[in-house]
């Protein structure tokens, strides 16, 4: 009857209940924080992009049964290291790692990141990581792949991948990511480029380089959000497409495809998840410690069976999948001077996006 | 004029606190920041960098994404109005059989959005898609890309974006003076003619109110044009995000976003210069509630029964196609061969499987609650100032209130980031980085320019008679607000308030870089359920999340707004007992022989 009276009291039962939960969320949250300057003690709070398909559950359980108290903070590559960057002055995290060696360069140019030589540092090799300064060290590796369903016989397998784009007759037959945001489509463009480069060049790369990548995009059909390259395959809309080796083996038992691998003679794009300390944390120790514990050649280990990786870790290397380890040695390392795609690698995605994509 | 106007703004008391908050929050929280990161991008060395534009300029791909997106706003500005006030008539003006059927089926597009609504519509319409695969089964010829592009995008998305229409345009409805209308019927007017020169004029602050959101929502387009738009329909958003994302071409991004702003700004001032010219009074000023219109001409109105019915069809079937969706394996969803073996409840055990799935769930429903009640309750006092008081400051701090309609919320956020990680003195010297507060002041203030909006159009509404008659009779101001004015927005208010909640429940952008580790919202845990790569199900667990996100969304609209509508005749039933607010409005206006006694809100 008195509706606006009622609604009133509503609201107010609401707010009141709301701000009872927000009293002692905030309550908990300033506690948090008063014990970190305390005694440097409390959770750890751990940044990665590399927490899907359950390894974010995997690694915090671990961890406990190894007696850590860890949070973890799962964010998209780009978003990740734009974060950690903002928070320089005042980090929230402690310890960050599964990006990639482009964005942890720039992690370190930013001075957002801390050096820290971890125990396990002689058992990886020095140059999957910061070969330099020692500022991220490595743990798994793998490679970005142009793949396609070697038991559908209609396809046509080129000798060269990079007949996709120069040869009409695979028109619009392969997938191209344009999330150019992404780590994986940022490699793919940098293993484009690679063969291109020339610091005396605008931008670093010569105009045989952009006639590439222009044709790459022009010829390609753009990836669907949502869509999985291997749904595409399924239902026959693609017969090739880029993904990341390590998404082969559940695809292969999820959709009944033997993937088939298109290996160019230079090789193909590495890429490299590495860790460090986030510089300025509260608990300087207990993340060194947690990186020595996670690299070690037994987590690593534990890691790679688990979710089928290829640990840098030589000891850990033992305890790969042999399907694995067998693909990976089969995947010559494409030579890529990753000092120029650092620094360039924001202004070739830039102008791609420009200029390129369709 | 404007000089009495800012007298008589600091004669009251309650209007210089508001003032004096409101510009203390203004410049904490939206000038200072934004400006801060805006100088940082576009004077990187202190020196003006103008390379950005010559860049966009000689881009051909962002040059026709922009003109996509200014083309896309432009149409649904007008598609939109078309089909949002054809389902406000045929739910609240004509008596239509089954309108409140209808009206739950149209309502469907304020529980769900996103790369859901648009993969909803592309499995049913796109290439694989089911009613294209019955068509081609009978018409082989038919093209199979039919669904794509321009049209794809203009048609999916004028029906996802109707909700402001049925709740707003919907309530200004419901408080037309219906004895204008049956005077007008008694004088030989048709239905049309009524329609026309009675209803939808009275329905103008409203209308204009949605068309600018409307074409902003046209502007920021983003999912419909990534699934469906296809090579030759894409739009400006994604490169947006993209350029905001990486710090080297954030200075293309913010240049871009200034640009939609801009133009958005500028629909905005002529809209104002319009509602200014005109008054527009539609509060009914007698007790006669509205009555539902019989459309005469048979064959119309069998035609509207018609429309309305295939209308309801188009609404519902994306969302009971989500439902099933599911229960589904997402390779049957992505290959598009759905089996009864396909059926499964592994999705839901995924989700529910997951350790605290609860949590993020909890924290998303603190934070959007919290936050789009302060927003509604601040802009309530801030909205009437700016309404009353027109002179150089209101207008000024209007303006100001629509920055987060310039920029995207990653750099709102990310400004916000980088602004508060040392003790700041706006803010009493606290260093709010790091801490639970700075994702809740992101969300009030990407919030504030479409609760000051619709507060503003729903106060423009209300007769200023109303409020002289409560000072004539010595009411003070806050007495005014709270017992004449309030009463008469609530509906709106609530509505907002509830849209608010719903829209911030699973965002991903503002939190992505401001969330509070031990605190993990929802759209975050989205996120971290649906990637990986070797996550095939990503669909289907968004499917879910989608489910359960529809039942709290629901769940809101009926608690907040949905209970007062119940059917009409109970309505009716229920009003014809005074209540408080609706006294002291009669009471007071009694006191003016001039007027009639005024029936207060609906």
């Amino acid at each position: 009857m008195h509706r606006p009276l009622r609604v009133t009291s509503v609201a107010t039962v609401l707010l009141g209940a709301l701000a009872l939960t927000a009293c002692s969320s905030g309550g908990e949250a300033a506690a948090g924080s008063g014990g970190e300057s305390a005694d440097a003690g409390g959770t750890l709070v751990v940044y990665t992009n590399s927490n899907g398909d359950g390894r974010g559950e995997w690694i915090t359980e671990q961890a406990t049964e190894a007696g850590f108290d860890i949070e973890i903070v799962g964010l998209g590559g780009a978003d990740l290291a734009n974060r950690v960057v903002a928070e320089k002055n005042n980090p929230v995290g402690d310890v960050v790692f599964g990006l990639n060696n482009m964005y942890f360069e720039t992690l370190k140019a930013e001075e957002a990141i801390a050096p820290y030589t971890p125990a396990w540092s002689g058992e990886v090799d020095e140059q999957a990581g910061d070969a330099e300064d020692g500022a991220y060290w490595p743990l798994v590796e793998q490679a970005i792949v142009t793949v396609y369903d070697s038991a559908d016989d209609s396809i046509d397998v080129p000798d060269d991948v990079s007949k996709l784009w120069t040869d009409d007759s695979y028109a619009g037959r392969y997938e191209v990511n344009t999330a150019l945001g992404q780590a994986t489509p940022q490699l793919v463009l940098a293993g484009l480029l690679a063969e291109h480069t020339d610091e005396g060049e605008d931008l670093g790369v010569t105009e045989d380089g952009w006639e590439q990548v222009e044709a790459y995009f022009a010829n390609g059909t753009p990836a669907e959000e949502g869509t999985d390259l291997y749904a595409r395959f399924a239902r026959d809309e693609m017969d090739f497409g880029t993904i990341p080796s390590s998404g082969i083996t559940s695809r292969d038992a999820e959709y009944g495809t033997t993937t088939g691998i298109l290996v160019p003679e230079n090789g193909v794009p590495y890429v490299t998840e590495q860790i460090a300390v986030i510089e300025g944390t509260k608990r300087q120790d207990q993340a060194q410690e947690f990186i020595d514990w996670f690299g070690s050649a037994d987590v690593q280990g534990a890691f790679a069976a688990e979710f089928s990786a290829y640990p840098v870790n030589e000891a850990a290397r033992e305890q790969a999948l042999p399907e694995v380890i067998e693909r990976m040695e089969s995947l010559p390392k494409q030579e890529i001077d990753w000092t120029l795609t650092r620094e360039h690698i924001g202004e070739w995605v830039e102008k791609t996006e420009l200029e390129y994509l369709p | 004029m404007s000089n009495s106007s800012l007298r008589s703004m600091v004669r009251s008391p309650l209007v210089v606190v508001v003032t004096l908050v409101l510009l203390w929050f203004v410049a904490t929280f939206l000038v200072f920041p934004n400006v801060n990161l805006l100088v940082g991008t576009f004077f990187p060395d202190g020196r003006f960098s103008g390379g950005a534009v010559e860049k966009l300029l000689s881009s051909e791909r962002a040059m026709n994404s922009l003109w996509h997106s200014f083309l896309l706003a432009a149409t649904l500005a007008v598609t939109v109005n078309v089909v949002g006030i054809f389902i406000v008539l045929v739910t609240e003006y004509f008596a239509i059989r089954g309108a409140r059927l209808l009206w739950l089926g149209y309502a469907t597009t304020l529980i769900y959005g996103g790369i859901v609504l648009a993969a909803g519509y592309n499995f049913i319409y796109g290439r694989y898609g089911f009613i294209t695969n019955a068509v081609r089964n009978v018409f082989p010829d038919v093209d199979p890309n039919w669904f794509s592009g321009y049209f794809a995008v203009v048609v999916v998305m004028t029906f996802a974006t109707t909700t402001n229409h049925m709740l707003f345009l919907g309530s200004s409805l419901a408080k037309i003076d219906y004895q204008t209308i049956e005077a007008a019927r008694s004088m030989g007017a048709s239905t049309v003619r009524i329609l026309w020169r009675i209803v939808l004029p009275a329905l103008r602050p409203m209308i204009f109110a949605v068309t600018v959101l409307t074409f902003l929502t046209g502007l920021g387009a983003l999912t419909a044009p990534l699934v469906l738009g296809g090579q030759d329909f894409q739009t400006i958003a994604p490169i947006i995000l993209t350029f905001s994302r990486s710090t080297g071409s954030r200075d293309l991004a913010a240049l871009l976003a200034i640009l939609l702003g801009v133009a958005t700004i500028i629909l905005l001032a002529l809209m104002n210069r319009v509602e200014k010219s005109g008054v527009y009074f539609s509060v009914a000023k007698v007790a006669t509630p509205l009555k539902k219109q019989p459309i005469r001409n048979p064959l119309a109105n069998a035609l509207v029964h018609v429309a309305a019915y295939a209308l309801f069809v188009v609404y519902a079937a994306p969302v009971l196609l989500i439902v099933l969706f599911s229960f589904l394996e997402s390779t049957a969803i992505l290959t598009g061969t759905i089996t009864w073996d396909a059926f499964t409840l592994d999705n839901y055990a995924t989700v529910f499987g997951s350790t605290a799935v609860l949590r993020p769930f909890v924290v998303s429903v603190v934070y959007s609650a919290l936050a789009s009640l302060i927003a509604v309750v601040g802009l309530l006092f801030v909205a009437r100032i700016l309404q009353k008081h027109r002179n150089p400051l209101s207008t000024l701090i209007e303006y100001l209130l629509h920055i987060p309609w310039i920029l995207p919320t990653i750099l709102i956020a990310l400004a916000l980031l980088q602004t508060f990680d040392r003790p700041n003195a706006l803010v009493g010297g606290n260093v709010l980085t790091g801490t639970t507060v700075l994702l809740l002041v992101a969300y009030v203030v990407v919030k504030i320019p479409f609760t000051l909006r619709l507060l503003k159009a729903s106060f423009a509404s209300v007769p200023e008679s109303l409020e002289d008659a409560a000072r004539i009779l010595g009411a003070p101001a806050l007495y005014t607000l709270r017992t004449v004015l309030f009463p008469l927005v609530v509906p709106t208010a609530a509505a907002i308030t509830a849209l608010n909640f719903n829209s911030l429940l699973d965002d991903y952008d503002a939190a992505v870089f401001l969330y509070h580790p031990l605190y993990q919202p929802l759209g975050i845990a989205i996120k971290a359920s649906t990637e990986g790569e070797n996550n095939l199900d990503s669909m289907s667990i968004t499917f879910v999340y989608t489910v359960l996100l529809m039942i709290i969304m629901g769940l809101t609209m009926y608690l907040v707004y949905g209970r007062s509508r119940v059917s009409p005749s109970r309505r009716r039933r229920r009003r014809s007992g005074v209540s408080v607010p609706d006294r002291t409005a009669e009471v007071l206006v009694a006191a003016d022989p001039q007027r009639p006694p005024v029936r207060s809100s609906t």
